[in-house]
């Protein structure tokens, strides 16, 4: 049973991160209904900001995470307000090319510093010791990861529901030109969704960082390995988020616990989150918590 | 008078101006196009700078007389397509000789090489590049070597019956041929189970795959793929104490692992869980602080690099591939024969025997022959001590030419 836990533990864990990870995706997604292909290039951005402060300018690493959040939140609400702002009204394909385009531009100023090439990780500051009940071990960057990640999506969570800009950016995702005759600025709401989507793509970022050790190709290639849970999620649900990314977590590692190296299977716990999200969007097209729009013609 | 002074002063300048032309000597030009930012840059970087000042240096200490390399140095970001076009713009630019890089390209350009009978040293030291190949000459030991070198320093030094070998292998051509040819070593007699062949993804917890190697008894686990995926493998199985303290401690995992898992690149990214990690590397590490060592980081002081780079094994890598065209020109020259690739071509082959080329930056001699197209043969086995790695042997892999023979 140690083992079956163990691996519970496991997808929980890996499936928080994933969660976090996509959130930035559905805040902007939720706000503005565009797929955001440079939110790995954000997250790498948001682990290096951090890295550079601790280690090159000496802050402590809790305020360079602090610092690194807040950089991130301006950047990404400049890189809204630079390029995106003037796209509103314009088809949801420019915005998204614009998005790629936004990626390649941030790859190459990432190229230009050694964080694009080379490798690094934080210096440690939690005990190298795991937590081990019953013979099931987390390590402390993957505790304070999940505690994290949690306190985040609750916080998102509260703001969307509860507070007067969270509903506004929800009356926006829902009807634009509608938000806009009841005074509502969607420039501003458009703006504070990049932000926060930087915001929690640098938290997703230092957590990654821990555990991988910080790279720049591996970190990037994060902002497309969460797609899937976005897409299981339905796109626009924070919720739908915290349940795929932990459905993908377990179901990732029950394959590479249980199928893999088995009946001549290899590389399941890679291809499974995938099959599973296709016979689920079989049954539920719009994803598990996706909200299903119907129009009257 | 006054014409006859204008005659004598053209007649002069005309003189010096050929004399000037008859002493600047030869401009050889080579190119080398390689993944210095993009999918692989960790490596590449490094390795262009290596590329990059040891033809400064051949050119500043007139190692050629008065002759001269220059070398274009392009970056194709990891991409195909990219490295293609650069070595046909280096082909209009009247190369003599061209310096690849990634696995993917060495093998999708490899008959443009035998067509333009171009000599070519890639970074990449993939076997499949020397199938149906005459023009691609590897600098170092190939990576089936390097992992099957591997597993006969674990069937050598297991203790207690066949010893039970996991492969941890990159999702690529890069990682999947060493798999078939340690699969052929083994066929071929070589005394170990591979009880799994894991090809990675992104992952974030290999917890799973750790527990279920354990309980398949799999005591090593050799990994071909880069550093990143080996760094987060060795601190799961660290966090889950299941790491061996020493070499095949029963019931724990001994970790080892192929050219790119290695080197000072995967201590920053483990830390601490890189205790006790084998590697097999072609190249003289800076940790040896031996004559060889000194001589790439007076090299790296001289150009002005960082300790990252001068301390780099990429960096070596760089400087020997680029060592080896300079050597095969030196060779062409003393023969008094012109500088084209078809003499280069010949050259390397004749590069054995008296004529073989010792490189700081290599572990072992290079030597090239019309059937051997692999530079280094030997490899070093070296171990992470107390941070940072250490030679602990030299092994030639037998299995493997046992295997090209036939």
């Amino acid at each position: 049973m140690t083992y079956f836990f163990q691996i519970v533990v496991s997808g929980i864990v890996v499936g928080s991160i994933y969660a976090l990870a996509a959130l930035g995706l559905v805040l902007v997604y939720k706000s503005s209904r565009v797929a955001n292909f440079a939110h790995g290039q954000i997250i790498a951005a948001g682990a290096f900001i951090t890295f550079f402060l601790t280690v090159d300018l000496g802050v402590p690493i809790f305020f360079s995470f602090l610092a690194s959040m807040a950089i991130t939140f301006f950047l990404a609400m400049s890189v809204e307000r630079i390029f995106l702002r003037r796209l509103i009204g314009e088809p949801i394909i420019s915005v998204i090319m614009v998005t790629i385009g936004l990626a390649s531009i941030i790859d190459g100023l990432i190229y230009l510093t050694p964080f694009g090439t080379e490798n690094f990780s934080f210096p440690p500051f939690l005990p190298d010791t795991p937590l081990t009940l019953a013979g099931v071990s987390i390590s402390w960057t993957q505790l304070v990861g999940v505690i994290i990640t949690f306190i985040l999506i609750g916080g998102f969570s509260w703001f969307f529901k509860k507070s007067t800009v969270g509903i506004s950016m929800r009356a926006v995702s829902d009807d634009q030109f509608g938000s806009m005759s009841v005074g509502i600025s969607v420039p501003r709401v458009f703006g504070l969704a990049w932000a926060t989507a930087g915001l929690s793509a640098a938290a997703a970022g230092c957590i990654i960082g821990n555990i991988t050790g910080l790279n720049f190709d591996t970190l990037h290639a994060f902002g497309i390995v969460v797609f899937p849970v976005v897409i299981l999620g339905g796109l626009d649900s924070i919720l739908g988020a915290v349940v795929a990314g932990i459905i993908m977590g377990l179901i990732q590692q029950f394959a590479a616990g249980y199928l893999d190296g088995n009946w001549g299977l290899n590389g399941t716990g890679d291809v499974a989150p995938y099959v599973i999200l296709l016979i689920i969007l079989l049954f539920k097209p719009h994803g598990l918590f996706g909200i299903h729009e119907i129009e009257r013609v | 008078m006054k014409k006859t002074t204008r005659v004598l002063t053209a007649a002069l300048i005309m003189f010096f101006a050929f004399a000037a032309t008859a002493t600047a000597g030869q401009v050889y030009k080579l190119g080398f196009s390689g993944a210095i930012t993009g999918p692989t840059s960790d490596a590449g970087n490094p390795l262009s700078k290596g590329i990059e000042d040891w033809f400064k240096y051949v050119n500043d200490n007139k190692l050629l007389g008065d002759d001269k390399i220059e070398c274009t140095i392009r970056d194709d970001q990891y991409k195909t397509d990219v490295t293609k076009r650069n070595f046909e713009e280096y082909l209009d630019d009247g190369i003599v000789f061209y310096l690849n890089y990634s696995t993917g390209s060495t093998l999708g350009l490899k008959m443009d090489f035998e067509e333009e009978q171009m000599p070519t040293v890639p970074s990449s030291y993939h076997e499949g590049n020397l199938v149906d190949s005459t023009y691609i000459f590897i600098p170092v030991a190939t990576y089936s070597e390097n992992m099957v070198a591997l597993a006969e320093y674990v069937v050598k030094n297991h203790k207690g019956g066949k010893p039970k070998v996991a492969l941890f292998i990159h999702p690529s051509a890069f990682g999947r041929g060493p798999v078939e040819d340690t699969k052929k070593a083994v066929a071929a007699g070589l005394n170990m189970d591979i009880v799994e062949v894991v090809e990675h993804g992104k992952d974030l917890d290999n917890s799973a795959m750790l527990k279920r190697l354990m309980s398949k008894g799999v005591q090593y686990v050799i990994c071909h793929t880069v550093q990143s995926p080996v760094a987060t493998m060795i601190k799961d199985a660290m966090r889950l104490n299941v790491t061996a303290k020493s070499f095949g401690e029963p019931g724990k995992l001994t970790f080892l692992g192929a050219h790119y898992t290695g080197g000072a690149d995967l201590i920053a990214l483990a830390g601490d869980a890189a205790e006790n990690y084998y590697w097999t590397c072609s190249y003289n590490l800076t940790t040896e602080d031996n004559e060889k060592s000194q001589k790439q980081l007076k090299l790296a002081k001289t150009y002005g690099r960082d300790d990252k780079a001068a301390n780099s094994h990429n960096y070596a890598a760089g400087i020997l591939q680029a060592q080896i065209p300079t050597q095969a020109i030196i060779m062409a020259k003393a023969a008094g024969l012109e500088v084209n690739p078809a003499n280069l071509y010949k050259m390397l082959n004749q590069m054995n025997g008296a004529k073989v080329f010792n490189s700081f930056a290599a572990v072992g001699p290079v030597s090239y022959s019309a059937n051997d197209h692999v530079g280094v043969d030997v490899v070093n086995i070296y171990k992470v001590d107390k941070g940072v790695f250490k030679a602990i042997s030299s092994i030639e892999s037998e299995y493997m030419k046992k295997l090209r023979a036939k």
